[in-house]
Formats: structure tokens, sequence, C-alpha cells
């Protein structure tokens, strides 16, 4: 306990100094728990999309390939299929705004089967089932435009040359942020069918519920094998692999987010060092002191590796606590790129920035402090103007 | 004015802290120079493919070639239009394209992702700057060649030189690797018109026409006209704006990249104020000095200032010279408006390096400024006692 006093009052002493240091750690390791915090958001999503029993269904050749419609019906009667229906992505843009949400074209009838734990009132969703025109979406976006139902919404196709008009009939309550917007596919392939009959008829990709976690694997296989021969090859996927392949689209931009990190942390380390060093060399004589009235060597590194370690602490603290509050700021602004909130994908990444921190205490703290526990008495005490 | 060998001496003295603060702004200088790099190469490659004469015809309402589909008949009409440029051996420089994204795994088990195969004629080529064969051969139409970039072959499965890529079953041989002035073709792989279209199921169908205009009054009035035209449904869009809105639903690799320059700065700022400050606190005696042999406030402010300023540039251009290795080193990610890959060059050119050394002039004068007001402060008095 006297050594932590001692450790404290001499952190203080050099107010400017310490600060400066615990804001230039603060701010790196901030930037370093935004980043990591944007990859773990992918990885919560890929978990998250595991524990679902979902598979995806899609062509072979990827986004750009068909799946016809009737594929749907085949893949419902499949072993250990639950509910599947299609899910084609629309992409068009509302008023002046490209990607405002997420918007898919499906089948009202089986879609909350797929995704059960997604809750909608019996009255909202009959009244789309009913309503050719009808939409459902998820209640945050509803709230964040001041939506009511019976709100007309025209979006505006940019893959397909058709423009959705759209009346809205229900929200629906989701455990995360969808962000998206459901609408009936029979709508859209209506209107495909007369401004642009090729296109139409395609499901895009189909979402099927799978009973059992167990099943998976062999409906999977079944589906790929029931469709191997035909014009349209499928490649079905576990959802989680289906998030998995958008990560990997990202490429090399993590190797590059994480070299920038060990970049930031021994610029930190040097940085830390430099400071600890400069208060070091002022305090020689008093260190002299110290040992001549017998502090023995041990407890004169502790309580320089100590100070050294409770800056960079300080700096953790402010830093991962800074990075989570721009990670909420950033869910409530842009939910598309960051679509958890911080309490939701909390994780061991957080103690990252904790463990950085303790990283650069030691080593900026180390040379001071092996120096400092060299130091001959005499030629400490002599320093004295 | 206070001469700056003072400075410089003084630097020199104090060097082990000096060389600390250098490496300490240098490594961030380098890391941000990376990251704007690395967003300005993904621009460069995209800029440069945007031709201000050329037009991409596509479907109405498609934004992008991948989401467009056209007859070939109403494509090659299309080329009937007048105002269409002729190159040097008098054909009309018109090309019709199909272009489909195939989803590919990556070389070293780097995942899969989107891969863009574009089948064209002959005629596309010139439509591409500077295109020409770098390794190999061009393709032979009709027996499923296919040619790439040497970043596509390296990057991903099946695409090196002899190697076959499968096309709904059919296998396409990459027989050469050619160049294309860094642009976005680089990042696609190439083969015949109708090899492609037959591989997938579609003949007949086409993406997109490329055409170059004869002069900007040819090319707003084939605008006009393919608008207005009820018979093509086609919109023609300029090719510089193309590219410019593929940059844009990438903007927020750019947002990225500059979040983390400025995070980055911000913290080495401090870092160098730290070193000003000590700097100040042990020069007491001799600021009083100088202030007590009638140099003005100012040129103490000045020459701190400058001594700070010294001190980030040093690192800032240790930080530039850090990214000479990776000049030129080929990555990719994806282009968010079509989902596919898309390769590119780090750029390090005059602009991204001023960048650099603003930051670090950015560190050096905000870092300096507070240290250096203080020195101005001193009493003289008690500066002189000062030990």
């Amino acid at each position: 306990m006297q050594l932590f006093k001692y450790i404290c009052r001499n952190m203080l002493r050099n107010k400017i100094r310490s600060l400066l240091t615990i804001l230039s750690v603060g701010f790196s390791l901030a930037l370093m728990t935004v980043l990591y915090g944007f990859m773990a958001s992918q990885e919560t999503w890929k978990k998250d999309a595991a524990q679902e029993n979902r598979i995806v269904v899609m062509n072979i050749q990827g986004f750009s390939g068909r799946l016809p419609i009737a594929s749907v019906d085949e893949v419902r009667s499949i072993d250990g299929v639950v509910a599947a229906v299609p899910y084609a992505w629309f992409g068009g843009t509302f008023q002046e705004e490209t990607m405002p949400f997420a918007q898919f074209g499906t089948d009202a009838e089986q879609v909350f089967q797929v995704w059960p734990n997604f809750k909608i009132s019996p009255e909202e969703l009959t009244a789309w089932q009913d309503n050719r025109q009808g939409c459902v979406l998820d209640r945050r976006i509803a709230e964040k435009r001041g939506w009511k139902l019976g709100e007309r919404i025209r979006l505006k196709g940019t893959f397909y040359p058709f423009d959705l008009d759209l009346e809205l009939c229900g929200m629906f309550d989701s455990p995360k942020n969808t962000d998206s917007l459901w609408f009936h596919w029979k709508y859209l392939d209506e209107g495909l069918r007369q401004e642009y009959p090729e296109a139409a008829g395609n499901s895009g990709t189909i979402f099927a519920k799978i009973q059992d976690k167990s099943e998976i694997p062999a409906a999977i296989k079944k589906i790929d094998e029931r469709f191997a021969s035909s014009e349209t090859p499928t490649r079905s996927q576990t959802e989680a692999a289906f998030a998995q392949m958008f990560i990997d689209m990202l490429g090399n931009i993590q190797v590059l987010i994480r070299n920038i990190g060990f970049a930031v942390v021994f610029s930190l380390s040097l940085v830390a060092a430099n400071s600890m060093a400069m208060s070091m060399r002022e305090r020689v004589t008093e260190i002299a002191v110290l040992k001549a009235i017998g502090f023995p060597r041990l407890r004169i590194m502790l309580m320089i590796l100590g100070e050294s370690c409770l800056v960079a602490f300080l700096g953790g603290v402010m830093g991962v606590g800074l990075g989570c509050v721009m990670l909420q700021m950033m869910h409530t602004a842009v939910p598309q790129q960051f679509p958890f909130s911080i309490f939701e994908m909390l994780g061991p990444w957080i103690a990252y920035g904790f463990v950085v921190a303790a990283l650069i205490g030691l080593i900026s703290g180390l040379v001071p402090a092996i120096r400092a526990s060299r130091l001959s008495v005499i030629d400490g005490l002599r320093r004295v103007a | 004015m206070i001469p700056a060998k003072y400075n410089l001496r003084n630097l020199k003295v104090r060097w082990v802290t000096t060389l600390m603060t250098v490496v300490g702004t240098g490594l961030v200088v380098c890391a941000s120079v990376l990251t704007i790099g690395l967003v300005d190469g993904l621009e460069q490659a995209l800029r440069v493919s945007g031709h201000p004469l050329d037009l991409i015809v596509v479907r109405k309402g498609s934004t992008d070639e991948t989401s467009s589909g056209l007859e070939q008949s109403v494509a090659r009409d299309v080329a009937s239009l007048s105002g269409i440029a002729k190159s040097e051996s008098g054909q009309l420089l018109c090309s019709v394209e199909h272009v489909t994204i195939l989803t590919k795994p990556r070389r070293n088990n780097g995942g899969t992702t989107n891969l863009i195969v574009r089948g064209l004629e002959d005629v596309g080529r010139q439509l591409r700057p500077e295109f020409r064969i770098s390794q190999g051969r061009d393709l032979t139409p009709g027996v499923n060649e296919a040619i790439t970039s040497r970043q596509m072959a390296e990057r991903f499965e099946n695409l090196g030189l002899g190697e076959k890529l499968e096309i709904n079953h059919d296998n396409f041989e990459i027989v050469g690797y050619f160049e294309a002035g860094g642009s976005s073709a680089e990042s696609e792989v190439w083969t015949d018109l109708r090899d492609l279209t037959s591989a997938r199921r579609t003949p007949g169908i086409a993406s997109s026409v490329n055409l170059r205009a004869q002069n900007e009054a040819a090319l707003e009035s084939l605008v006009q006209e393919l608008a207005e035209d009820k018979r093509f449904q086609l919109s023609a869009i300029r090719e510089t704006k193309y590219y410019e809105d593929q940059m844009e639903s990438s903007a927020f690799i750019k947002y990225i990249g500059y979040f983390i320059a400025v995070f980055l700065t911000v913290a080495a700022m401090f870092a160098a104020a730290n070193t000003m400050y000590a700097a100040v606190a042990s020069r007491g005696r001799e600021i009083g000095t100088l202030r007590a042999l009638g140099f003005p406030r100012s040129s103490i402010l000045i020459s701190f200032l400058f001594e700070s300023v010294v001190l980030c540039l040093m690192g800032g251009l240790l930080g530039c010279l850090a990214t000479l290795p990776f000049n030129g080193l080929s990555t990719g990610t994806a282009n968010f408006a079509s989902f596919s890959e898309i390769t590119f060059s780090f750029q390090f050119g005059p602009r991204v390096l001023l960048q650099g050394v603003v930051l670090a002039l950015a560190m050096g004068i905000l870092g300096g400024l507070l240290p250096a007001i203080r020195a101005v402060r001193l009493n003289i008095i008690t500066a002189l006692r000062e030990r």
C-alpha cells in the first residue's frame, strides 16, 4: 500500500507529462479498439449465424447466377427443412439515398418460420400477407425515420428495371438490428415479367431453416446433389459460412489493420519509455538517497515499473473506453457497417487493449528501472547541484 | 532571431530523447502514409480506368455493368449511331461486352471472393489504357482461352499461366498476362465474348457496350440519343462518372483510412508535446539568459516551435522513407459497387507523401505550441535562478 501511494505521488509530480503520456497512449488504443471492434463485429455476425440452423442456397457461380423460383419448393421437400424462402436482394434507392437499408423480396407465408425469433403481431402479419404491395421492416428503421403503418415507401430499382411502391403493413422486432425491409417476391417478379422477362423467375438466394443442427450437413449435401446436374447447380452453406464469404471479400485489409496495430504499439512504447526516462533523469539524486537509506534494489525497480504501468494502464482505460464509445456511436450512425452494439460483441478482444497497455507499461519502464537499480549511490548523490 | 544552430545542437545533445521521438513519430507517419497510400491506390486504379471520351452503355436503370443485361443485337445497333470514334485502322471503337461474376477461391487459403470475368472482342482492347500483353500471348477466340493480369494470377487459384478456370463446367485456359495501365481492367479475367456467353448458357446476351466518342460534342449527342430512343431502353454513362460512383461506394474504406491517420496524428502530437515540455523544463536557465540578452519573446516562441517542427519533420521524413519498400506492392479488396475483387498497387506519389509531411508538421506545430508558450512566459529572474 505504501508503495502504491509513493507511485501515485510520483506520477502526479509532473502532471503535464503524465497527462500527455496517458492521452497519447489513450488515443492510440482508442483507435486500436475501434479497428479490432470492427473485426470483432464480423466475428459476432458469424457466431450469431451459427446458432440459427439456417442454410443459404445460391448459384454455384455466385450472386450473379440465377436460382429458379421452383428451386424453393424443391428445397422445402428436402428432409429436415422446416421452411425455405426466396431472398432476393433488391438494392433500391430511397429518394436520394443509395442503400438506405437492406431490402429483400421474400415469401410472406414462411419467412417468419425461417427467422422464428423475429416477432411480429399476427394482425400485422396477416395484413402484409393480404397486401400485394405490402412490406414489413425492422422496427428500428421505422423509429429512426418516424414511419407509421400505412406509410408509402417508394424504392427505385438499381439492379432491376422496376421500382417498388410499397405500403408499410407491419414492423418486426428482432434481437439484433437487421436494418432490413421485406416485401413480396411475387410483386417484384410480376413487375419484371412485364419490363424485362429475362430477369423474372429468379429467387436470388434461398434461406432455409433446418430442424436440427445435426441434420445440416446432410441437408446441404442433398440440396447440392439435387441441383448438381441441372441448369443451375447450387452451392449451399451454413449461414456462418455465408457470413465468412463477405468477411473474406475484404481481403488484406485485416492484415493491414493488424500491422498498423503493431506499429502503433511499438511507437507508443518508445514514446512512453521516453517520458519515463525523462522522469528518471530528474530523480537520480532522489533514488540515490532512497538507496542510501536502505531501499532494496527490487523495491526501487518495482516503484519505477509500477509508475510506468500505472500511466499506461490509465491510458488503456481511457483508450478502451473512448474506443467503445466511438463504436457505439458508429453503430447508431451507420448500422450497416457496424451492425452490433458494443454490448452485443463484448468479448476477449476488448481485453487486447488492456494487454497492450500493460505491455507498453512494462516495456517503457524496464530500461529506466534497470538503470535506476544499477545506479551507484555515490554518483547519484554527487549530482546535487 | 535565435540562430537555428542553437536548436539543432540541442537536439543533438539530447540525442536519445530526439531519436526516440523521431522514431516514434516516424512510425506513426509511416502507418498513416501506408493507409492513405492504400486509399489512394484504390482510387487511382478506378480513376485511370475512366477515359473522358468513353461511354459505358448499360440497360436503363442499371448502375453497374455486372447487373446489366441486354440483347447483343440491340448492342450491335448502338454501333450504327453517329459520332463514335474510329481507330487508326478504321475500326469503330465500340465494344460489346459480357460481364459475369464468379465466386472463386483466393490462393493461400485467402477465402473465396467474387471475380469479374469479361467476354469481349478484339476492339475492346483499344478502349483500355495502354493495353499490352506482358507475358504469354493473347487469347484465340472460339477455343475457350482467357487472359488476366499478373496480380490476379497471384491472388486467385487457377489463374496462373497454363492453369484452367472453370466456368459452368467449361474450362478456360489462361494463355497470357496483360497490363492495362493500372486500371480496373487489371482486376478482371478476359475471354472471348462468344466463348463466355455460351459457357454461361446465355447466348445473345451482353452486359454493356463500351465506346469512345469522336469529341465532347459527339459524346453529348450520343448520351442524349441513347436516353431518348425508346427502341434501345439503354442509358449511357460517362466512364469517368461510372468509376467516380464506384469510388463512392468504397468511400467507407476511405473514411477508415483518414480516421486512422487523424487518430494516430493526435496521439503523436501528445508525444511531441511531451518531449518539448521536457526540453523547455530543462532549459529554464538558458531561456532566462536569452531573454536577459535581449531576445524578444517572439524569437523564443519561434525558436521552440522551430525545434519541435524539426523534430517531427525528421520523423515524418523517416516515416515516408520507410514506406518506400511498399511502393508498387499490389494488394486487393472488395469493390463495393460490384462486390468483387479489385486489385491495386500502393501508390506513394508526391501527393500522398506531402500528406505525410503535413501530418508531421501538424504534430510539430500543435505539439510544440504549448511548451513554447510556457517558455515565453517564464519569469527572467526565477528562470535564471534555476539550477
